[in-house]
């Protein structure tokens, strides 16, 4: 008797679920228009679209504007075999995010390098001091905030000098803004290597060995003219938090939890 | 005992083991051709599907016929109740996977990106009502016992629970985790910042108290609940050391346009009231090939995950290379979920 019903269970489902031939929405109550950001709020930006039917590229936080979720972590993305990375990733398949895009977004490297950085109209300067240039602040607005290596680096040790579409690194050699950790791994050797093995910075897409991986350059995290935020000695400048849990039931505050103990701190709130 | 109560208990005839059967028997009789009338009416989609629902087994002791059963039974309804096509997928552990978790900690900021990113992609309640969150980040305060106090008072006697160090040595913390901070930015100078969340044990001590087995480990190292058959006696919240386990007092509220369709029966499928859930390692992506989704979301990278059974692994070369500690291992719970430094 049980199994007859089950049989007629599940005729009734197939045949339920033949009517029910739902159109799909977006799966998304987030925000679903408009721009957020990946991890550097105004370096890393996405428009929210529809990728695939009834699914959205990035499902952002209506609150703080950061991406919470990828539908698709490879779009926009270019295979990593180009960057000639001799990495240890299992030959699979890496693709990364072009970054010319992100800095050329009020077209600041065009307008530049076709403007007066183009290799012939700027004088090279003498004094090689490292130090931050009180020009170009209307498009570099923190430009007089340089700080990396404790002072000792400047412009011209990461900027090509004449070709400002291009970094170098130490030896001289051009370097394209899309794949930054050429330079930077020449310094940072030993997080550059890290990095390479994928215990530094950030992957996402597949986990499997072969499996696509899209990985995240070190200008994607990291403000390279800032580095530590000022004195604050992180490498990842502030941001807002997304909303706390709500309290439990009845609780109005959450004071009990910044009570501190001990002596000569009494049982004084934070 | 009152005396109207002692009337009414002589007034009453005696029920016998037979007439008492015989009753049982009629209630049963009736309840079926109540099911009946339901399967005959093909409207009432989910209280057909509900009645087949209550008498499915433990998902474990289900043949793989009974499981796909199971598994279409719970398309359909989905489908229904959130207006999109729901998929729900059994895929079992994969073969010579063992899935570990590592957590930078000197990296997290603190933003709950995470928290966040898990309630989107696991399908949790959300709302006033009742709000549930697998993940939660704990704020701790860097600070120190001075000398003077070291000298001066001795053992710390107020001090509550004492996170690291000893009486003697400089604790790295004086307060205990912190679940409701609020700063305008992440991270504060003076704050580092834990999440904790289900750690996946080798050894579960929520798989040892559960009386209905319905929680337990699968081959991948995946501790996962069939929500169909927890009774919701929350033995498993007790036992848990981590505080990673959470419980549906009410009805789950989950807005139709934030459902997460792509599902797994043991994961993301939209729970009910009166049971327990907790992080399944994103399950229905983790055995696709994905990463979770909080790995995905971190924005400073501190997440890491792969199989801790392959010595190329990003998860194997943390262990290798880094410094690790897990929470609370003199628990012998063995946890696969890491915690590391540069
Ligand atoms: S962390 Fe808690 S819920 Fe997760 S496996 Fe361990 S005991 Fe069970
Ligand atoms: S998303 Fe990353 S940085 Fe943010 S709280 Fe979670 S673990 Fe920490």
């Amino acid at each position: 008797m049980m199994t007859s019903y089950r049989n007629h269970l599940s005729i009734m489902g197939l045949w339920l679920l033949a009517i029910l031939s739902i159109k799909p929405s977006l799966g998304a109550g987030l925000e679903q228009t408009g721009e957020c950001f990946e991890s550097r709020d105004g370096m890393s930006q996405v428009d929210v679209h529809e990728s695939a039917a009834g699914v959205v590229n990035v499902k952002c936080s209506p609150e703080t504007g950061g991406v919470l979720w990828w539908g698709d972590p490879f779009e926009g993305t270019v295979p990593m075999g180009d960057m000639e990375v001799e990495a240890d990733y299992w030959h699979e398949e890496a693709v990364v995010k072009p970054r010319e895009p992100q800095i050329d977004r009020n077209k600041m490297l065009t307008i530049c390098s076709m403007a007066c950085h183009n290799g012939v109209y700027v004088p090279i300067p003498y004094n090689k001091d490292a130090r931050p240039l009180k020009m170009h602040l209307d498009i570099i607005p923190d430009a007089m905030n340089l700080k990396h290596g404790k002072g000792g680096v400047w412009c011209l040790d990461c900027h090509h000098l004449v070709d400002r579409t291009k970094l170098i690194d130490n030896f001289g050699y051009s370097v394209s803004f899309n794949q930054p950790q050429k330079l930077c791994g020449k310094c940072h050797g030993q997080v550059y290597r890290a990095w390479r093995d994928g215990i530094h910075g950030k992957r996402i897409g597949m986990w499997d060995q072969g499996g696509k991986k899209r990985w995240w350059v070190c200008t994607e995290c990291h403000n390279p003219h800032d580095v530590e935020q000022g004195d604050r000695n992180s490498g990842f400048a502030q941001l807002a938090p997304e909303p706390a849990p709500n309290l439990p039931k009845g609780m109005t505050n959450a004071d009990h939890e910044r009570m501190h103990h001990g002596p000569d701190k009494g049982d004084s709130t934070h | 005992m009152p005396n109207q109560d002692k009337s009414k208990e002589k007034e009453s005839r005696p029920t016998t083991r037979r007439d008492f059967l015989r009753g049982a028997g009629n209630y049963t009789v009736a309840s079926l051709s109540g099911a009946a009338m339901l399967l005959a009416d093909p409207k009432p989609a989910k209280a057909n599907i509900t009645w087949a629902e209550h008498f499915q087994k433990n998902y474990r002791l289900m043949t793989e016929e009974e499981k796909q059963e199971a598994i279409e039974r719970l398309e359909t309804r989905y489908s229904e109740e959130y207006g999109k096509k729901v998929t729900v997928d059994g895929t079992p552990s994969i073969e010579g996977v063992l899935f570990g978790y590592a957590l930078n900690i000197q990296k997290c900021i603190g933003c709950r990106r995470c928290v966040k990113a898990c309630v989107a992609e696991n399908n949790q309640s959300r709302g006033d009502e009742q709000q549930i969150e697998w993940i939660r980040v704990l704020r701790m305060e860097k600070g120190n016992f001075s000398a003077e106090d070291r000298d001066q008072h001795g053992y710390p006697e107020s001090f509550g629970v004492q996170v690291g160090g000893n009486a003697y040595k400089p604790a790295g913390v004086v307060l205990e985790g912190q679940h409701y901070y609020e700063p305008e930015q992440v991270p504060e100078k003076d704050a580092f910042y834990f999440p904790m969340q289900c750690m996946q044990c080798e050894k579960p001590p929520c798989v040892k108290v559960c009386p209905v087995r319905t929680t337990y480990r699968d081959p991948d190292g995946i501790v996962v609940i069939d929500y169909n058959w927890c009774i919701g006696c929350r033995m498993c919240i007790g036992a848990c050391p981590y505080w990673a386990r959470r419980f549906n007092w009410g009805e789950p509220n989950l807005p139709k346009e934030e459902m997460n369709p792509v599902t797994h029966y043991l994961g993301n499928r939209p729970r009910m009231k009166g049971v327990v859930e907790k992080c399944t390692y994103c399950v229905q992506r983790t055995r696709k090939g994905r990463w979770t989704a909080c790995v995905e979301v971190c924005p400073v990278g501190a997440r890491k995950f792969g199989n801790l059974l392959d010595p190329n692994s990003e998860i194997r070369k943390v262990l290798a290379k880094k410094k690790v500690f897990r929470l609370r291992a003199d628990l012998n719970t063995y946890p696969k979920f890491f915690y590391f430094m540069d």
